[in-house]
Parts: structure tokens; C-alpha cells; sequence
């Protein structure tokens, strides 16, 4: 279980996030509704301490993850995973070798059984085995995406993170993407935060709902107990956003 | 008349400078911190040794020989007749081997390897690739910059020797065959003058191993620094090879007065 109370982060004297209280349960779905520009990606970023916040504690399983050393801080992020919304591949490693670098660091593995775990990963985006070798420059940006949710499973996570996963996607990746995060987390029983702008991904992924707004979440709950007022925001913010 | 705001953009700079110091050495404490962990990112250490000397070879290559053949054509020209033509080839090679190519070497390869250094890093910023090294329980500093400073500190002096016996390859061959100004055994005798292997040492050793850690360090720090997009990376490419040129020309005067 995640557990956030009062997280603050700034930057240069403008306040991002005021005060962020979220609980997030073992094994559900959330997604982080909220306009551009509202900290949504500062949230998910600061909780797992990728950007350091201002104020506020975050615990991870009743472990306060602020005041981790940097060692800890690495051996916490072992159990988490975190989706780039531009995908993040190593530009200096081909596929294979992106796919690869978590297990060599830091498992005990035999080559043939991390080339087993690269393509059994692959498999499940639904990639074939001629990706191993192409360089991320040499993928369309929905292969890169499913490349790096590849990534993501192969750490077997407790928790994933997605920032933004549809954005920039055409409607069929889109919808490949949502169905990928969704077998994803049954199939490694993770926790998933979602970060987004995309509606039809709350509707189809979603356990729970958070929407941020001016730096706090003012509302969370099942997608159904979503007021109409509420909704009537969360559809204005969809259509600034292609979706 | 020089009025408040010329005093608070001074200010400013200054500031910016010594905070721009205080974080190279921080930089530096965290690589240092890093080398424990060594054999765990040795396979980074190896790709940056192999970058920081084969990659290089060539450019090497081209410069020491052309700097062989100046200093030896400067020398030559600038002799008095009242000079032992020996004595003249003594100064040729210990001023290419001490000072000419290590220096000139050291400003060729901060543009280079500086240069690319601070790109790749600061694209791997702004693409949020090194966050990504954070969520991979991957240490930035011992993943990417403890290599590189590594390799640097290992691998300029390697190349500088390669360089070394090529200007003075370079040297023997114009003098002795071109222009026949002085005999094979002349040219040797003026390289046996006076030897010290401390100097040899200074010049193919010690100096490349600082400047070498100052490209890597400063080319690191300026890439980590990278803000916005393709202007941000261009603007810390520029100042990596600007910054690092400073500190070799500065370091060379240094060392000099130091150790010799």
C-alpha cells in the first residue's frame, strides 16, 4: 500500500503541488486525471523520489521511503517500475540490451536465461524477436512504448508507473497500450499509477480515480461516484488533448 | 558611469561560477564514492576506455605526426650555426614530448571527447534517460560519469604516449630523411642528452592523466547540467570544450611550475 500525506514540491517560488493526500491499495489500478501543467508527473515523479519534494510523507508498505539513503533508495526501486511518457529507451543500447540491463545488474542470471526472460517480454507486447537488435531511433514511437512496458515487466514490479502511456499514440496503439497495462497487472499482480490525460484509458483501466487540480486532489473515488460536475470538468479536459 | 545592474550581473556570474566549481567537486566526491562499485559497472568502464582510445586513435594519429614535423621544421629554422645540431634536436623532442603534443593533444580531444561526452549525457537528461537509470536502481554517477572520469585518467595517457612516438617518429623522419639536416646518430644522441625519465614521465604520464580527468569530469558535469532541448545540449557541448581548454592551458602552467 502507498500511503502520501501532505506532499510539496515547488519550483522557483511556484507551488506545484499544495498538500497531495493519496492512499493507494495492493493490486489496484489508479489513474491520475488532471490538465497539463497541474504536477501530475511532479507527484508520481516525487513519490518515488525521482524529483525530491519540498514536504509531505510518502510510504511505501509503511516504509517512509524520505528518509532512505541512497543505498536504500536503490534497493527500494528494485520492486518499482516506471513508464516514461517518452517511453525513455536507452538510445546508447539496442533493444535487447535495454531489455537486458536490470537482470545483468542485478540478477544472477545465465545469458540464456536472461535471452529467455527478453523474448518471453517481448512476446507479451507483441514484438517480434527481429526487434532485438534495432536501436530504439529504428522503432515507431508505439513500439517504443510497448518496448518500454517490456522493460517495466521484466523487473517483476510491485508497483508500476505509467506517465502518460497513450499520449502521442494513434487510437489502435492507444488501445494496444491500455490493453498491455491492464493483462500487465494481473499478470505480475502489480500496483498500477497511472498518470493521464486520457479518458478513454480511465474508463477502460481504471479501479480508482484521483484528480488533481491546482496541486491537490480534489476528488478520489470509483469512476462511477464521479459527480456530473466532475465529469463535466474531466470532459473539458479531454478535449484539449488528442486522444 | 557604471551603474547597479553591471554590479548585480557581476554578482550573479560570480556566484554562478563558484557554484559551478562547488558542484564539479561534489561531482567529483560522488565519482570517488562510485569506485567501490567498480567491478559492477565494469562493463560501462571497458565501452568508455574503448571510446576514450580507439575512438581517438586517428585524430591522434594525424595531430602528433603534423606536430612532429612543425616543432622539428620551427627548430631547424631557428638554429644558429653556433648550436651543436644535437643540442637543437634535444629541444625539439623535449618540447614536444613535455609540452607540444600533450597540450595540443589534450585541447584537440576537449573538443572532441568533451564535446560528445557533454551531448550524450545531456540528451540522456532531457529524455529523462537518466531517470530512468534511477528506476533501474542504477546509480547516475557510477553508471555514466565514473567511467568516463576513469577512463580518461587512464586512457589520455595512453594515447599521449602513441602520440609521443609518432611526433618523434615524425621528428626523425623529416630531419634525417627530407632534409637530411642531421644524421640518424646525431638525432639519437640529441634525444640521449640530458635524459630524465621524470620529465618523459611529466609529459607522457601525469599531465594526460589530469587533463584527461578534467574532459571527462567537466564534459560529465556540463552534460548533467543540460536544461530545455536541442539549445540546451548545444550550450553545454560549447561549454564543456570552452571550460575544459581553460582548465588544461591553466593546469599546464601549473603542473609545470609544481612539479619540473
Amino acid at each position: 500500500m502507498i500511503e502520501v500525506r501532505g506532499l510539496k514540491k515547488q519550483f522557483e517560488g511556484k507551488e506545484v503541488l499544495k498538500g497531495v493526500d493519496l492512499e493507494i491499495y495492493d493490486n489496484e489500478t489508479l489513474v491520475i486525471l488532471g490538465p497539463s501543467g497541474q504536477g501530475k508527473t511532479v507527484m508520481i515523479k516525487s513519490m518515488i523520489r525521482l524529483m525530491e519534494p519540498d514536504g509531505g510523507e510518502i510510504y511505501f508498505d509503511g516504509e517512509d521511503i524520505r528518509k532512505l539513503n541512497r543505498r536504500e533508495l536503490e534497493d527500494f526501486r528494485k520492486k518499482i517500475a516506471y513508464v516514461f511518457q517518452n517511453s525513455a529507451l536507452f538510445d546508447f543500447l539496442d533493444v535487447r540490451e535495454n531489455l537486458a540491463l536490470f537482470l545483468r545488474m542485478h540478477k544472477k542470471l545465465k545469458e540464456d536465461e536472461i535471452e529467455e526472460k527478453i523474448v518471453k517480454a517481448l512476446s507479451f507486447v507483441g514484438l517480434n524477436d527481429d526487434v532485438l537488435d534495432k536501436y530504439p531511433e529504428e522503432l515507431s514511437g508505439g513500439m517504443k512504448k510497448r518496448v518500454a512496458i517490456a522493460r517495466a515487466m521484466i523487473k517483476e514490479p510491485k508497483y508500476i508507473f505509467y506517465d502518460e502511456p497513450t499520449t502521442g499514440l494513434d487510437k489502435k496503439n492507444a488501445e494496444l497500450v491500455s490493453n498491455l497495462i491492464m493483462v500487465l497487472k494481473e499478470k505480475v499482480s502489480a500496483t498500477s499509477i497511472i498518470v493521464t490525460h486520457d479518458i478513454e484509458l480511465m474508463e477502460k483501466v481504471s479501479d480508482r480515480v484521483a484528480l488533481l487540480k491546482d496541486g491537490k486532489i480534489i476528488f478520489i473515488g470509483k469512476k462511477e461516484e464521479i459527480s456530473d460536475e466532475t465529469l463535466e470538468y474531466l470532459y473539458s479536459i479531454g478535449d484539449t488533448y488528442e486522444v | 558611469m557604471l551603474d547597479r545592474k553591471f554590479f548585480e550581473n557581476l554578482g550573479e556570474k560570480g556566484i554562478n561560477f563558484f557554484t559551478a566549481v562547488y558542484e564539479i567537486f561534489l561531482l567529483f566526491i560522488d565519482s570517488l564514492k562510485a569506485i567501490p562499485k567498480i567491478w559492477f559497472y565494469r562493463r560501462q568502464l571497458v565501452e568508455q576506455m574503448y571510446n576514450f582510445s580507439a575512438k581517438t586513435l586517428p585524430i591522434a594519429a594525424i595531430i602528433s605526426i603534423f606536430v612532429g614535423l612543425g616543432s622539428t621544421v620551427q627548430g631547424t629554422y631557428q638554429s644558429s650555426s653556433l648550436i651543436p645540431r644535437y643540442v637543437v634536436v634535444n629541444v625539439i623532442f623535449k618540447s614536444t614530448v613535455i609540452e607540444l603534443s600533450p597540450v595540443i593533444l589534450a585541447l584537440v580531444l576537449a573538443g572532441k571527447l568533451g564535446a560528445s561526452l557533454a551531448a550524450e549525457i545531456g540528451s540522456m537528461k532531457i529524455s529523462e534517460q537518466i531517470e530512468a537509470l534511477e528506476t533501474m536502481s542504477l546509480d547516475p554517477v557510477g553508471f555514466l560519469i565514473m567511467p568516463r572520469v576513469i577512463a580518461g585518467l587512464i586512457m589520455l595517457p595512453v594515447i599521449t604516449i602513441f602520440a609521443n612516438f609518432l611526433a618523434i617518429f615524425s621528428s626523425f623522419f623529416v630531419s634525417t630523411v627530407v632534409s637530411q639536416w642531421v644524421t640518424a646518430h646525431e638525432f639519437i644522441n640529441g634525444l640521449k642528452m640530458d635524459y630524465k625519465s621524470f620529465e618523459i614521465i611529466f609529459g607522457c604520464m601525469v599531465k594526460p592523466s589530469v587533463y584527461g580527468f578534467f574532459i571527462a569530469l567537466i564534459g560529465s558535469y556540463f552534460g548533467l547540467k543540460t536544461k530545455g532541448g536541442a539549445k540546451g545540449v548545444g550550450e553545454s557541448s560549447t561549454l564543456a570544450v570552452v571550460v575544459s581548454a581553460i582548465m588544461i592551458v591553466i593546469f599546464d602552467y601549473y603542473l609545470g611550475e609544481l612539479l619540473l
